[in-house]
Parts: C-alpha cells; sequence; structure tokens
C-alpha cells in the first residue's frame, strides 16, 4: 500500500485508499438435497483523489498495477465531479469485537451436516418443503487517507436461513439467523417456526377492506426503505424527502422508536467507522414518534452544511461488488425498539386481520412519497385472535406517514431480518384487496 | 488467454472442468439534479472455476492468480461434498465442442465515441428533462459495460465473446408541495452507440408523465380486468411466467415442477411464449452462454401448452430435456445461472383498439416499475395508468402495483394485440444482476388482476 500512498500523493491534493478482502462459502440445500456450493475469494481497491476540490475514482481487483489505478482516477477528475468535502483525520475508534477466529475452522462438512441435521428435525414435523441456505463470509477492510486516518477492521459471518414451503407452493414461512462464528440452530426457534407453518397451512379466500396488519420483522423493510430514503441527506439535497425541515417534529406513534447503531458489536457486522473512515457512532432516528436525525456522508454533509454522522457506505441496493461503487448516505444497523408485548399476545389481540410475513413488491411503489403496495407472501389470515390460514391473492396498500402512527402493539424481541433487527409491529386499519 | 486457462484445467484432477476469464470495462457518468456526481471508467477481471466430479460439481470465483492453487483444491473438495449427499448423481448433458469467436456487429462500438460526447448526450437529456419546471430532480445516468469472455473446458471448447450493452436511463421525480411522483426513464441496447442518439422524445415523455402524474388520482384497490402495454406485460412474462421455465427454480420444488410437466396446459390458445437469445440487435443477443453452449431459440409455450424450457448443461441432463444455451453469469465474481434472454410473448390477431374495446372497463396501465415472484405469486408496479370505462380512456391513475398468480393469471389472458416492441433495458436479480435480460409482449387484455389500493 505503501507504493500507491506515494503514488496518490504525487497525482493528488488529498487522496483516501479503501481496500477489501473477502471471501465466501455458500450452501444451499432445497427438500433436503444439497443444491450447490459457491465459494468466493476476492480482493480489491477503490481510491479517491481530490485535486482542486475536483474528485477522482478508480478502483480495480488487480491488486498489483498500483500506477494504472492512480491514473485511471487522475483521468477521470477531468470531468469536473465536484469535491466539497475532506477526508477525515481519524485518530481513533472504538474497539469493536467484529472477528471469532473460530470462524476459520468451520468446514463446508460442517454447515452441511448441521444443514441435514435441521432438515431431518422438521421434515418429520411438517408437510411442506424445507429450503435451507447458510454459509459463512470473512471480510477485512482497510482505510487509509491523506489527512492521517489509518483504520482497519476485520469481520466473521455466518449466516443460515430456514424456510418451509406450504404444499402445491412455492411460497412459505422463512426466518433467518446471523452470528459471528457457527452456531447449531437451538430446537425452540425451529419449534417456533414450525409451529407458524402448521397454523397457516390452509388456504382461505377472504373479503377484503380495512384491517389491522401485523407487519413480521421479514417484512418490514417495506417501510423501513421508505423512511430511510426520506431522511437520506440525498434526498433532502435533491428535495425528495417529504421529511425536510421536519426534525423534532412528530412523524410517527409515540410507540416507535427507530435507531441505527453499527457499533453494537452484540451483533454481526458491526463497524467502528464507515467506508470513509468517519467514526460511527449511534443514530437515533425517530424517538417515541419524533424526528431526531437525518444521516450523512461526506458529500452530503458538506452539501447540507452538516456534520458528516459516520454513515457513508459503500452500498448499492442492486450492486454488491463494494469496491466499485463510492459511498453514499446508509443506515447499515437499524432496529425498531421493541415493546412489551409476546407475539402470541400480539395475534390474540386481532380480531380479524392479516400477518405479513413476507412482502413482494417492496421495491416498485412510490417509495419517496412513502407509499407502498405489496403482494403477501405469504399473508397468515388471523380472525378470533388465531391464525386460522393463509390467504390467497390479497395487497395491501397504504403510507407509511399514515400507517406509522395507527401503531397497535409491538413484539418484546428484535429479529434479524433484511436491513436490520425488528419485532413484529401492529397497525391499525390497512386496506386489503382480495378477489373475493 | 486460452493458454493460461489451460494451464489452470490442467491442475484440476476431475472428470470435467471448465474456466472462465472476464475482462470487464465500465464507463459511467452519472447526474444527480443538475450536478455531475460521477464520470469515468474502470477495467477490472477475475475467473471463475467450476468442477464436476464423482458425481458433485462445484464452483469458485477468484480475482488473483495467485490464488489458483486454493481454488482448484477447493473446487475440488466441495465437488466431493456434494458427491456425498447427492442422490442423483450431478451430470452434464453432452453438447458440442466449440472453438470460436463472437462479437456482435455493432451500429457505432461505444469503445470508439469518447468520453465527452457521452457526457454531452447524457447532459443533454438531462438538461431536457430538469426543464421542465415541476420536475424536482433526476437521476440520468450512462451505463457501458464490455465483457469480454474466455471460455475453456477439458472438452476441449475455447471460446471468445464480446457483450457490450450501453444505456442512458434513470429516475425522474417531480414534486408539488408534499406530494412526490417519480417514472422511469431509459434508452440503450446491446446494438451500438447509435441507439442512444436522437431519443430526445424519450426523455420529454417521460418528463411530462412525471409532471401529469401530479395531478392524477391514486388507483382504488380491488380486483379489475386491466390492459397491459408491451413493457409491462414484458416484466409480467418474465416475473411470473418466465422465472419458472428456468429449471434450476423448480428442479427441487415438488409441486412446482409437478405443475410445469411439458404438455401442460397454462393459458389459452391465443398465448405463445419464447424466449429467444439469437435475436441479433436485441438486448438480450448473445451467441454462446457462459459455459459454452450455443444459445438457441427456445419455445416456451406454445398455443397455451408448455413446450420448452430453459436448461443448463446440468439441470437439462436431470430433466432429460434438451439444452437451450441459457446459462448466464453478471460477470467475473459469478458462476453461471439459469436466465432468460430475451423472452416474449409472440404477437396476436387483435389491434390495441380492440383490446381497449374488449376491455370496456377496467384500467389500461403501462411502463413497468419492477417487480418481484415469490413461487407462483408475482406482484409489479407499473409507472402509470388510465381508467377505461365504456371502451374510452380517461383519466390519468397512479401508484399502481399489481399481483396474481402465475396459473390463473396466464389463463385468464384473452386477448393479445399485434403490436409486439421489446425492452431496450432491463435488470433481473437473480442472485445476480443481469443487465441484458430482455423482454416484451404486445398489449395484452387480462381478466381479474388485483391492484393494491389505499
Amino acid at each position: 500500500m505503501d507504493r500507491l500512498i506515494e503514488s496518490a500523493k504525487l497525482h493528488s491534493d488529498a487522496f483516501e485508499i479503501y481496500k477489501l478482502d473477502e471471501s465466501r462459502n455458500t450452501i444451499e440445500f432445497e427438500d433436503g438435497k444439497l443444491k450447490d456450493i459457491e465459494s468466493t475469494i476476492h480482493a480489491g481497491v477503490a481510491l479517491r483523489i481530490i485535486k482542486d476540490r475536483r474528485a477522482g475514482f478508480a478502483y480495480t481487483k488487480n491488486v498489483s498495477n498500483n500506477e494504472a489505478l492512480v491514473l485511471n482516477a487522475v483521468d477521470t477528475i477531468k470531468g469536473g465531479v465536484e469535491a466539497p468535502y475532506d477526508f477525515p483525520h481519524t485518530k481513533s475508534v472504538p474497539t469493536l469485537n467484529t472477528y471469532d477466529a473460530a470462524i476459520e475452522d468451520v468446514t463446508n462438512t460442517t454447515i452441511v451436516d448441521e444443514c441435514r441435521r435441521i432438515n431431518a428435525l422438521m421434515t418429520s414435523k411438517v408437510n411442506g418443503q424445507i429450503n435451507i441456505d447458510a454459509g459463512t463470509s470473512i471480510s477485512g477492510i482497510k482505510i487509509r487517507n491523506s489527512s492521517g486516518a489509518n483504520l482497519s477492521t476485520r469481520t466473521s459471518y455466518y449466516a443460515i436461513t430456514i424456510s418451509i414451503l406450504y404444499p402445491e407452493s412455492a411460497t412459505g414461512i422463512e426466518r433467518s439467523l446471523e452470528f459471528k462464528k457457527f452456531e447449531e440452530v437451538d430446537d425452540s426457534f425451529l419449534n417456533n417456526l414450525i409451529d407458524l407453518y402448521n397454523r397457516s397451512e390452509r388456504e382461505i379466500n377472504t373479503a377484503g377492506g380495512r384491517m389491522k396488519i401485523l407487519f413480521m420483522p421479514e417484512a418490514m423493510y417495506t417501510l423501513i426503505w421508505r423512511l430511510q430514503n426520506a431522511v437520506s441527506g440525498e434526498s433532502l439535497y435533491h428535495g425528495q424527502s417529504p421529511l425536510a425541515g421536519k426534525l423534532n417534529t412528530d412523524i410517527f406513534s409515540k410507540q416507535l422508536s427507530i435507531i441505527d447503531n453499527p457499533i453494537d458489536d452484540s451483533r454481526p457486522g458491526a463497524r467502528a467507522f464507515d467506508d470513509e473512515g468517519v467514526p460511527c457512532k449511534e443514530l437515533v432516528i425517530v424517538d417515541k414518534g419524533t424526528l431526531t436525525n437525518y444521516y450523512y456522508d461526506l458529500f452530503y454533509a458538506a452539501k447540507m452544511k452538516a456534520k458528516p454522522n459516520g454513515r457513508g457506505f459503500k452500498t448499492l441496493r442492486w450492486n454488491d461488488d463494494r469496491i466499485s461503487v463510492k459511498p453514499v448516505p446508509t443506515l447499515t444497523s437499524l432496529s425498531i425498539e421493541p415493546g412489551a408485548t409476546g407475539f402470541e399476545q400480539l395475534i390474540g389481540s386481532m380480531q380479524r386481520g392479516i400477518i405479513v410475513c413476507g412482502a413482494l413488491g417492496a421495491h416498485s411503489g412510490n417509495i419517496p412519497n412513502g407509499d407502498f403496495s405489496i403482494g403477501l407472501s405469504p399473508g397468515l389470515y388471523v380472525e378470533g385472535g388465531q391464525i386460522v390460514g393463509r390467504i390467497k391473492d390479497a395487497m395491501i396498500a397504504g403510507n407509511i406517514y399514515s400507517i406509522m402512527n395507527r401503531v397497535i402493539d409491538i413484539e418484546d424481541s428484535l429479529h434479524p431480518a433484511y436491513t436490520g433487527y425488528y419485532p413484529a409491529v401492529l397497525f391499525d386499519d390497512i386496506n386489503v384487496a382480495t378477489k373475493s | 488467454m486460452f493458454d493460461k486457462l489451460k494451464s489452470i484445467l490442467e491442475k484440476v484432477d476431475a472428470e470435467y472442468a471448465d474456466i472462465r476469464h472476464e475482462t470487464k470495462i465500465e464507463t459511467r457518468i452519472a447526474f444527480n439534479g443538475k450536478e455531475l456526481k460521477e464520470i469515468g471508467g474502470n477495467t477490472t477481471d477475475g475467473y471463475v472455476l467450476r468442477v464436476l466430479d464423482r458425481g458433485g460439481y462445484s464452483s469458485i470465483a477468484f480475482t488473483d492468480l495467485d490464488n489458483q492453487e486454493k481454488a482448484v483444491r477447493t473446487a475440488i473438495e466441495n465437488a466431493h461434498l456434494m458427491s456425498r449427499f447427492t442422490e442423483q448423481p450431478i451430470t452434464f448433458e453432452k453438447v458440442d465442442i466449440i472453438t470460436k469467436e463472437y462479437t456482435p456487429d455493432l451500429a457505432e462500438d461505444p469503445r470508439q465515441i469518447s468520453i465527452d460526447e457521452k457526457l454531452a448526450l447524457t447532459n443533454k437529456y438531462n438538461d431536457l428533462v430538469l426543464s421542465n419546471d415541476k420536475i424536482a430532480t433526476t437521476n440520468i445516468n450512462y451505463l457501458e459495460l464490455v465483457r469480454e469472455k474466455h471460455f475453456a473446458n477439458t472438452e476441449g471448447s475455447a471460446i471468445r465473446e464480446e457483450l457490450v450493452t450501453n444505456r442512458i436511463s434513470g429516475l425522474i421525480t417531480s414534486r408539488d408541495g408534499n406530494l412526490i411522483q417519480n417514472v422511469r426513464v431509459a434508452a440503450g441496447g446491446s446494438s451500438g452507440f447509435s441507439v442512444l442518439r436522437n431519443r430526445e422524445a424519450v426523455f420529454e415523455n417521460k418528463s411530462r408523465i412525471a409532471t401529469e402524474l401530479l395531478r392524477a388520482q391514486p388507483v382504488q384497490g380491488g380486483c379489475y380486468n386491466v390492459v397491459l402495454n408491451q413493457s409491462l406485460g414484458g416484466v409480467f412474462t418474465h416475473e411470473a411466467f418466465g422465472h419458472f421455465s428456468e429449471a434450476d427454480i423448480i428442479e427441487n420444488n415438488r409441486s412446482m415442477r409437478d405443475k410445469m410437466k411439458l404438455g401442460t396446459r397454462m393459458g389459452c390458445e391465443k398465448v405463445n411464449i419464447t424466449d429467444d437469445p439469437t435475436m441479433t440487435g436485441q438486448l438480450g443477443h448473445y451467441r454462446y452462454d457462459d459455459e459454452g453452449v450455443m444459445a438457441r431459440r427456445t419455445p416456451l409455450l406454445k398455443e397455451g401448452v408448455l413446450v420448452g424450457r430453459l436448461h443448463s448443461r446440468r439441470t437439462a441432463a436431470a430433466f432429460g430435456e434438451l439444452v437451450s444455451g441459457h446459462t448466464v453469469a453478471e460477470d467475473y465474481r459469478y458462476a453461471p445461472i439459469i436466465r432468460m434472454g430475451t423472452i416474449f410473448i409472440e404477437p396476436g390477431d387483435d389491434t390495441f383498439e380492440g383490446l381497449i374495446d374488449k376491455l370496456g372497463s377496467g384500467y389500461y396501465l403501462l411502463d413497468a416499475k419492477g417487480g418481484e415472484t415469490s413461487g407462483e405469486n408475482f406482484t409489479f408496479g407499473a409507472q402509470y395508468g388510465f381508467v377505461v370505462k365504456n371502451g374510452k380512456i380517461g383519466e390519468m391513475v397512479r401508484d399502481i402495483n399489481i399481483s396474481g398468480n402465475l396459473y390463473s393469471t396466464l389463463a385468464n389472458i384473452i386477448a393479445i394485440s399485434d403490436d409486439l416492441k421489446l425492452s431496450e433495458t432491463g435488470g433481473c436479480g437473480k442472485g445476480q444482476a443481469n443487465i441484458r435480460s430482455c423482454y416484451g409482449t404486445p398489449h395484452i387484455l387480462i381478466n381479474e388482476l388485483i391492484i393494491g389500493g389505499s
């Protein structure tokens, strides 16, 4: 890296080097059959430079060709992309427990054996087909910049997702677990999944209308995406946030607090600094219904004359090649504060309603406006406080600034799901469209 | 390059192995509103090794040649692990040995166009949209992606192919007070840079629609008869039907495999669906797939009856069906999986006006806004639509998402017009992105689709 630094210094006023190495193993079981084992060993370097307040960017997977990387970044400066920020002078960051060396000893055989154990246990208790995806990853990030930051982190990760598909269908109940090392899935987790499946196996036709809707953690990203979009510095700057100018105002029910906390290392993937070397800290986005913070990367913090708050990450929704993208404002570690009610009590409180276990088409509504309109995949139908089956051919629709003011109750525990850790949340009066 | 690939293959002690090296050359220009956010190009490369041995199969992707020994060892170990737990030993369908190079004809190779000219053109379209004072912002991007692929296998195939894709596309956001609306806009393809020139009308039209949506009413949720335009019909065909024609999606799903048996009637006699990557000039065109198989036109549904399926060598052998040349990777980071090339509903004998007349009352829905499937259920968005009453197109509606079940929806396609149109840009996210996923239909009339609404 030293040679790259020397070369970058020669050609720029300021520079940032981002180095990533990553290895992954993924294992896929379908219907009790081992379908696939895939491995990846990747590395890469991304370089950002600033010259005369103009930004240059280049990346490579060929980590030995430093000169070409620098010249490529220099070449992009000619385009005239503005760089209104300086790279941060980050001297120290909190020490986090993100890596468990035990991950190095986990073989694919161990994971295959675990998948087979789970499959055998569940197959005897459900009619549905069992699918399991599991895998490990180890990644290392190093960031050095011309302001003196010299940061590194190493992350270990093991995740497993278990699905039970309904007969005559490819839709089912699904739940995930994630750890910093390999851990066996405990029986209570599997039994809860089996129980939810068995109670919802029957397919039901029912009339639509307005009713109570329980969003499971696995469907919560539908609502969270719209909030993430609205409180991003990027949306604020470009005039497409309905929450512009609404800091310290009540936007949601007082029961809702939404927090992004990358330094919580009780979960895998914690980060002490973002992908621009800015220290991370807990950021309360919504506190008891009141909007309390927006989030920024370096670029949009400078544009909005705000302080960067460690949310510049190299992520894009449809692109997992972190080396190839520049940082953008991103919330990586969201959670909704749990309530005090058990999951079964939540169901018991629903006279008539639907439990949304999976959302279809969450990305295709009018996200900036907060609107959503999703297929239920599946939606479990509740009558008289009991799950009586799964609803056939139904959609729900609404707007987060309306429905998140109609929270009835919140589950007392958090579950890992896409975009964060969430409890199930019960909302009132959401419109359901069905064929009946 | 072939010598390098062959030297790696020689290290693989297995019944079969193949290796693909790809150089990926990307050029990106991005505008966010009036601001240029990104401009420049990058070249990266990597390898994907696949091994078949003792009835087990595995793959590994790596970027650094120093890791080749480890990659070979890991792939063999994983293949052997697979073989221990596979009920039916995995085999590959026999295919021709191919030693060919293929470079598609381009109407202007974008690599020969200066970055300044690309910037000027993107800027021009972006400015055109922003000149409308109801437009709050834009995300208009130029993307050029060149994949230079070398493929070799232990059977003796050695194939070089170039895939060149370019597009100017993005999102247009309009705003009136607290109401925000957006539409997607796109021009592009894999036929060369000239497809991007003189496309002002595309951007002007979408800018106008984005502002008209500010005056449109939200759609009323319920069950309706609808006419879908070519873009939306294309997403339906891709999402709802196409994915179930991919053998790797259904191979281990008992019920889906049963429902998707060749010879099963799935739609009315008017419905014919085909996937054809061999159509030159279309976005989804390629000659050889990423396991060295020549692509072929594959009829999937003929007069409403299932007649074909998209296969890899592995699934063709497992199903006992013909290999089709549809195994494609996003780039050097991935082993190939089964993908659609250019999927479409073949033209019918009605006209668009005839379809609206047959619809009577319902909705006319236009332009895709993303879609998703889970099993036989699908949901996809429409960018805008119109109320249809007594065979007359009326006021515009917004906030439209449609949901349905593959089997009942295919059975409910009751009329097809004669105006087939294929997409210029695509994007399928089946584990990996596929920006060359091409789809289209004529206008189609479907009975009883669920539309979500407040």
